[in-house]
């Protein structure tokens, strides 16, 4: 079980992120919504130690995991909001490293990398180098790599970005399938429909507070709103979206 | 004068703000910051920086003018009248020399950025501008950039040079004389070395496909930085054949292209009619056309070619590769590398420096820089016959490998700092326990590959054909020792896994570093030679090195001893003092 106990973070004096505190448990998938610099991407990176709290703590197994982060992210998989990959290494080698700074054992690694590589349907590219991937390229490399050491918590930011619509479908599948096998699943995205229909739980932040939290059909009755969409402009927007529309046609089109 | 300011002041406002005008605008702003990403750790200097590394060379030259040409020290050093235009000519050759090998290596670091790439045909042909005013405005562009960086570089000595050689002489004519002709000499020279750069990028990118372009292009860049500063070492010997030998074979010297230059300066100071300097003038003016006109035919080539053929192009990047193994042998590795990190990050080292141009140009520099230095030590030998005979190798001889060693370590090394795609360096963030001193094996292990997986096998091949067994082992094993000290001292205090850093900050020390480095350079290459030359003359002499080696070793690892934990841990953030 993965828990966050009162996260915040303040870059100087700036806040990104205050008294966060939820709770991931075994096959539950978690929806982490919130507009652009609400702290979406602070927490993610706080959950996955890349970035130490300015106060409280980030508990798996009932352990800080400060106190044994590589134990901790042995059994992590992360998939990054950017897909930032060094454009010389081949997909295949990328793996290969990622794999062996993860301590996969050798055949297990070369197996499982061949697998996923004909999965994602990168396989005739994998002695392609990376820079001349698409981006739904490079985010498939991304997920094998969060994937392949068969890890316990995933934490997903954006996983769907420059994905084609059968690779969506896969991973939204995926995602269910990893949840029925007691996986648990972090989920930040904007795409709403993706996050209502894969999500049985949500986080809504906003100016890096938690404002909303439940299992998806709780935080819709809770807001009477009957779409995740409707739930989400109520509790996170502030302006009115169809005037915001009509302004910019009027800047752009004069009468 | 200040109206004739305004109004160009005026005009410029008014063109920069056209279409066209913006285009050259942004076609020179890419030349000046590359192309590269600015946010994966990139090296921008910025303009102004990159204007005061150009102009130094050709300041620190001139302000040594006034120690040799000042009327003050002339008169203290008991110096007669000279003739500022016979007696200036070595020098004017050096600071052709100089011009060409500044102009003609910042068009090198330029090489990339000067043709249009697939980028500028994504954001500028969507937009409603002729293929006509883009294809101009790179070409306005590329004039610009090689009239910025002509005058840069030559602008200190253009004033300091004619002020140190004839300021003191009283004569306005002369002084104006002067200073047109080596303005016209270096300014001219300049601008062939920059065109004769780029003429050699626009004909290699409009005859080859661009994945071949990509490919040969780090070895053109490489052999013309040879070719750059083997024209540096002639500074040195040029004036002095030019002294000595007859017109019929000076114009055989006159293939070298600051010597046709050097014509130019006695046409102008009116001495045209010598026979050496009209004929020089003459291949100057034709070397330069040619230069030129093959610019501009190769750049109209190149871009019918391959800017407006880009979207029938893949964007392929790299060609495909063929997967192979850093290491014939697969297990002999994991022997030798012992944790995962190491066998993750090992491979990640040598690939960034084989395939990251970035990188591969810092480490081709240095090595270019090793050639020349081991050729300028071969033929300083008084005897060449004696360079490969004897019952042992001279100093000359045994130098090259040192030479070699040096050049190549030391560049790996500060290849090490540049930072690859600083934003993927998380998978690194994410996977090393910081408390594992895990860098200094990596970067060892690196550095050890690059330098001696080569240069072991050249060395004692090259030694056993000329002076037998013994000689070759020694010398090898030697090389070797000294090798594996030289990457203890400098991973000293080393913390990092490579090119996973932003770049080091400007210490207070960095300026002492350098010269560190330029006095290690003197006892690594020639002390060295020395020692293992008398140590030849004996082999028992060989224990020497043994415990030279081993008070190093005790002293790097006494070092590290004494060392604060935190100290060692892994960094990705450089804000300590430690530093290369």
């Amino acid at each position: 079980m993965l828990e966050a106990r009162g996260l915040s973070k303040f870059y100087g004096s700036v806040l990104a992120a205050r008294d966060i505190s939820f709770c991931l448990q075994p096959g539950q998938v978690v929806g982490y919504l919130g507009a652009n610099g609400s702290g979406k991407s602070t927490t993610v990176k706080m959950l996955t130690g890349l970035l130490e709290p300015s106060d409280g703590q980030v508990v798996y197994n009932g352990q800080n995991i400060r106190n044994n982060l590589t134990a901790y992210r042995k059994r992590l998989g992360y998939v990054p909001e950017e897909a930032n990959l060094y454009p010389y290494l081949s997909g295949e080698e990328y793996l290969d490293m990622v794999a062996t700074l993860r301590a996969m054992p050798k055949p297990h690694k070369s197996k499982i990398i061949s697998s996923l590589l004909h999965l994602f349907s990168l396989w005739p590219h994998r002695h392609v180098t990376m820079g001349s991937y698409s981006k739904g390229m490079r985010q498939r490399i991304l997920l094998i790599a969060a994937l392949m050491d068969n890890p316990d918590v995933l934490i997903l930011d954006e996983p769907l970005s420059g994905l084609d619509v059968t690779s969506v479908l896969i991973i939204k599948n995926l995602i269910q399938a990893l949840s029925a096998r007691g996986k648990s699943v972090f989920y930040c995205s904007h795409i709403l429909e993706v996050v209502e229909k894969v999500c049985s739980h949500l986080i809504i932040l906003r100016k890096g507070q938690v404002i909303a939290q439940g299992t998806t059909s709780e935080v819709r009755e809770h807001i009477g709103k009957s779409s995740l969409e409707g739930v989400f402009l109520q509790l996170v927007e502030e302006r009115d979206v169809v005037q915001v529309a009509n302004e910019i046609i009027s800047v752009v089109v004069p009468a | 004068m200040r109206g004739a300011q305004q109004f160009l002041r005026r005009r410029w406002g008014e063109f920069s703000q056209t279409p066209f005008g913006r285009l050259v605008r942004l076609c020179v702003g890419r030349m000046f910051h590359g192309t590269a990403d600015p946010d994966a750790g990139g090296l921008d200097l910025g303009v102004g920086v990159i204007v005061v590394l150009l102009a130094m060379p050709g300041v620190l030259v001139s302000l040594l003018m006034f120690e040799k040409y000042g009327s003050l020290i002339r008169f203290l050093r008991g110096d007669g009248v000279y003739d500022p235009f016979t007696a200036t000519i070595p020098d004017v050759y050096f600071f052709l020399v100089l011009s060409m090998v500044v102009s003609g290596a910042a068009a090198l670091w330029r090489w990339d950025s000067i043709f249009l790439d697939r980028r500028d045909y994504m954001n500028l042909v969507p937009l409603p501008i002729s293929l006509r005013s883009i294809f101009f405005a790179n070409l306005c562009a590329i004039f610009v950039l090689i009239g910025l960086l002509t005058l840069v570089v030559n602008a200190a000595s253009l004033v300091l040079f004619p002020v140190a050689v004839v300021g003191s002489q009283g004569s306005f004519a002369v002084f104006f004389r002067f200073t047109l002709g080596h303005s016209a000499a270096v300014f001219l020279a300049s601008t062939f070395s920059c065109f004769a750069v780029f003429a050699v990028a626009g004909v290699l990118m409009a005859l080859l496909p661009a994945p071949v372009f990509r490919r040969v292009s780090l070895l053109v860049r490489f052999n013309l930085a040879v070719l750059l500063l083997a024209l540096l070492g002639t500074s040195f010997a040029v004036p002095h054949w030019l002294t000595q030998l007859s017109v019929a074979d000076a114009h055989r010297v006159a293939v070298l292209p600051p010597v046709s230059f050097l014509g130019l300066a006695p046409t102008v100071w009116g001495r045209g009619r010598e026979p050496f300097a009209a004929s020089m003038t003459k291949a100057a003016v034709a070397a330069l056309g040619a230069a030129f006109f093959t610019t501009i035919l190769a750049y109209a080539v190149s871009f019918r070619r391959s800017f407006i053929r880009i979207p029938e192009t893949p964007d392929t990047g790299p060609l495909p590769r063929v997967p192979f193994s850093l290491s014939p042998l697969p297990r002999l590795r994991d022997v030798l590398l012992h944790t995962p990190a190491q066998r993750a990050c090992y491979p990640f080292a040598a690939r960034t420096l084989l395939r990251s141009d970035g990188h591969l140009q810092v480490v081709s520099g240095f090595m270019a820089l090793g050639l020349v230095a081991s050729a300028a030590a071969l033929t300083s030998s008084p005897n060449l016959h004696t360079l490969v005979t004897g019952k042992a190798p001279p100093v000359e001889s045994l130098s090259v490998s040192f030479i070699l060693s040096y050049c190549m370590i030391i560049g790996v090394r500060f290849a090490f700092e540049i930072p690859a795609d600083l934003q993927a360096n998380w998978i690194f963030r994410f996977w090393l326990d910081r408390e594992q001193h895990e860098a200094r094996p990596i970067a060892r292990r690196v550095l050890l590959l690059f330098c001696l997986s080569w240069l072991v096998p050249a060395c004692f091949l090259s030694t056993l054909a000329f002076w037998g067994w013994t000689v070759a082992l020694q010398h090898t094993a030697i090389l070797t020792l000294c090798t594996v000290v030289l990457v203890e001292v400098l991973l000293l205090r080393f913390r990092k896994i490579p090119f996973t850093c932003p770049y080091p900050a400007f210490k207070s020390y960095s300026g002492l570093t350098v010269v560190a480095y330029l006095f290690g350079y003197f006892v690594f290459t020639d002390g060295l030679a020395q020692i293992e030359n008398w140590s030849l003359g004996d082999p028992w002499r060989i224990v020497w090195f043994v415990p030279l080696f081993s008070i190093v070793l005790w002293a790097v690892w006494f070092y590290r001893k004494q060392m604060l934990e935190m100290d060692k841990e892994l960094i990705f953030e450089d804000v300590s003092d430690s530093g290369f």
